[in-house]
């Protein structure tokens, strides 16, 4: 369909008004909710990480085609409620404690949802206990750490602890990212993945939720 | 013990180390400064150096870089390494102010210090005449440790602060030294010292273990606003406003003289830190903004500092890039205001888009110094993070850009910003232009202003008092803006 496939190239372009008013156009022609979704925007937002992952393109397009995402997406939602559309799987996320960096996190949160995960977002500033209570309280797949700071990412290591004493350990995989984390932090503090990008990061919890 | 053989220059000197050591620290150890502005992290490639003999097997990031990485190898037996000569800082701002004294912090001579977390400058005074005896500067010795303020307070956290803080205090001693020679006396004579500089510095400086500061809130346990016995000297270090918002702020505020008048006014000091100050109705907003050091040449393909031989210049000349370079040397990089103005000449011949999307994938400048399309995507990144924070201290006090009556552009890196290019980039609100002012090292020639005037210490103290810190980490008005400000003005 030619309107998803311009819905699609907006995206990459990060062109948020021109996604947003196609997306309208493809509501008012009828055309199913979820369809829009997955053959325009997830396509677009899908293109974009694959390419990402392959340094063809870098951070500042990616954020602005999460935006024109974003955009698109507001239309849909009440649009997706309506029709009955059940996610693939629910992760919380959110920036370590004594951490205020969230571009990275916002950029993975959105990555996420572009797959067709439902996602709790926790914001900044995030305690082990309350990543882990949400976690139980509301029956997440994946548990989302990001830190940007060397002196935050040892939050992480208490995530695990806790949800090793809340007894929910084997019911969720603890996933974690930012600039000073590592493959080697990673198995260090016995979390489940490390991602380096974002992209890589929404295709680990596919995997997870499958 | 294995040895390590260092050729630098026509030198050649022989170091003992346990197997294991990083030779990254055995060179710090040893006074030899190699900056790391990736921070000790393999990624930039600055530290690179020939290498030969009983040393760890290449990183995966050595390889990437094709070579051995000094922040990346380690000593495992005997071996050798030549360390490329280091240039010369040039264009390091010592500024210049003339101030009558009047009730000086001290008698006979003083000096005037700026610590900055790249570089530090230092003026030497007769505090009865006012008169400048001598200018000295030098890269700040902590950046052997790390580039960023972060990483220098990770390693003070991780035993390393005493080591810090002698780095800083016999850098100043250096610079004192330098600086008497040029009016021929002896270094004891400086009685007196006034030392600004952002909070992590002078929290450095002083012996203080910088963990507030190493996680949010990030609240400052101490705003200094003090003097402190510095070996034989009495040190006095005005007052921070915030753990980001440093001394060195409130001293360029003060240089401004923006909070004399009732107009309103922004001030903005551009680093890998990005400081903003703006003044309404009373109130001093303040935030502070990371930027990264893509400005100051790091993370960019060909970046340098401001050094001989940099790029500096560049302009649109009949369809073309006309390139200037400092001190007309052959052409060895790209420094920040360079930077700006090239990116600002490819958008004016189109070469790259509103998007930032390059027609090919690199630009030669001159010579071997190119500009590639993931240098272009960092300084989308930097300038959005200025231009995003400047943005949201506007919103957050109502102003309008139209209300603002002035703009102070203080700090070296604006100093030799081409002011139409950095709006053409989106760096700065294009509409502030006319309105802008570039003020220099404003920090240390408000520091010079205080020591040499005693009353302009309540002033600082006013400038404290009424500062209001606005938080942009994890403020969605900033994050909107962000992106915002990620594409290139359109004209």
């Amino acid at each position: 369909m030619e309107l998803y496939a311009q819905i699609s190239e907006k995206l990459q372009k990060g062109k948020a008004k021109d996604v947003k008013a196609l997306v309208q156009e493809a509501i008012d022609a009828g055309l199913p909710a979820q369809e829009i979704l997955e053959k325009g925007l997830m396509d677009g937002m899908n293109i974009i990480g694959e390419k990402f992952k392959n340094n063809e393109v870098f951070v500042p397009e990616v954020l602005v085609a999460a935006r024109a995402m974003n955009m698109g997406s507001q239309l849909l939602k009440p649009l997706l409620a309506a029709e009955g559309v059940k996610a693939h799987g629910r992760v919380c996320i959110g920036t370590v404690q004594g951490d205020l960096h969230d571009i990275g996190k916002n950029l993975v949160k959105m990555m996420l949802e572009g797959k067709g995960l439902e996602v709790v977002d926790l914001g900044t500033d995030v305690s082990a206990e309350t990543f882990v209570n949400t976690a139980k309280e509301q029956n997440c797949q994946i548990i989302c750490c990001s830190a940007l700071l060397t002196t935050t990412m040892s939050v992480m290591a208490d995530v695990v602890k806790t949800a090793e004493a809340a007894g929910i350990r084997d019911q969720v995989k603890i996933m974690i990212g930012g600039a000073p984390v590592s493959e080697e932090y990673c198995k260090q503090i016995g979390a489940d993945a490390y991602t380096a990008d974002a992209a890589s990061a929404a295709d680990k919890a596919v995997e997870f939720c499958a | 013990m294995p040895v390590l053989t260092v050729h630098q220059g026509f030198q050649k000197t022989e170091w003992t180390a346990e197997a294991g050591t990083p030779i990254s620290r055995i060179l710090a150890e040893n006074g030899i400064l190699v900056p790391q502005p990736c921070g000790g992290r393999g990624v930039c490639g600055k530290c690179a150096a020939l290498m030969e003999g009983g040393l760890s097997a290449p990183t995966p990031e050595e390889r990437k870089a094709g070579t051995r990485l000094i922040c990346q190898a380690v000593l495992l037996g005997d071996a050798s390494i030549t360390i490329p000569q280091t240039q010369p800082m040039d264009q390091i701002e010592t500024g210049g102010v003339e101030v009558m004294p009047e009730q000086p912090l001290g008698t006979g001579v003083g000096a005037a210090v700026d610590i900055g977390t790249t570089t530090l400058a230092l003026r030497l005074f007769d505090l009865q005449t006012g008169q400048c005896l001598g200018v000295s500067s030098m890269a700040n010795p902590q950046i052997a440790v790390a580039a960023d303020v972060i990483g220098r307070i990770g390693a003070a956290m991780d035993g390393r602060l005493e080591h810090l803080r002698s780095m800083i205090v016999s850098a100043i001693e250096t610079l004192i030294a330098q600086s008497a020679a040029q009016a021929g006396f002896e270094p004891a004579k400086v009685q007196t010292l006034a030392a600004t500089g952002n909070t992590t510095m002078l929290y450095l400086l002083t012996g203080r273990n910088p963990e507030p500061l190493s996680h949010s809130p990030f609240e400052a346990d101490c705003l200094f606003d003090e003097t402190v016995q510095l070996g034989s000297r009495k040190a006095w270090l005005p007052p921070c406003l915030h753990a980001f918002v440093g001394a060195d702020i409130t001293c360029a505020v003060l240089a401004s003289g923006m909070m004399k008048k009732d107009d309103i006014a922004l001030l903005c000091d551009v680093g890998t830190n990005g400081e903003i100050a703006l003044w309404k109705d009373g109130v001093l907003y303040v935030a502070s903004t990371a930027a990264g050091p893509a400005f100051e040449g790091a993370g960019i393909t060909c970046g340098c500092g401001s050094i001989p031989g940099a790029i500096d210049r560049v302009a649109v000349k009949d369809g073309a890039l006309e390139v200037s370079t400092i001190r007309h040397q052959p052409a060895v990089g790209l420094c920040g205001s360079g930077l700006v103005d090239a990116v600002a000449a490819m958008l004016e011949l189109e070469w790259v888009d509103e998007t930032g999307a390059m027609d090919d994938d690199e630009v030669t400048l001159r010579d071997s110094v190119v500009l590639t399309q993931a240098d272009i995507r960092a300084v989308q990144l930097a300038k959005a993070a200025i231009a995003a924070g400047i943005e949201c201290l506007l919103r957050t006090a109502g102003v309008k850009h139209e209300q603002v009556q002035k703009v102070y552009l203080a700090g070296g890196f604006g100093s030799h910003l081409n002011l139409n290019n950095a709006a053409r980039i989106g760096l700065l609100p294009e509409s502030l232009i006319p309105r802008t002012e570039v003020i220099g090292n404003a920090a240390l020639n408000g520091t010079v202003m205080t020591l040499l005037r005693g009353e302009n210490l309540q002033e600082l103290r006013r400038i404290a008092a009424c500062a209001k810190h606005v938080d942009l980490g994890g403020n969605p008005v900033f994050n909107e803006q962000y992106v915002e400000m990620m594409f290139f003005p359109e004209v």
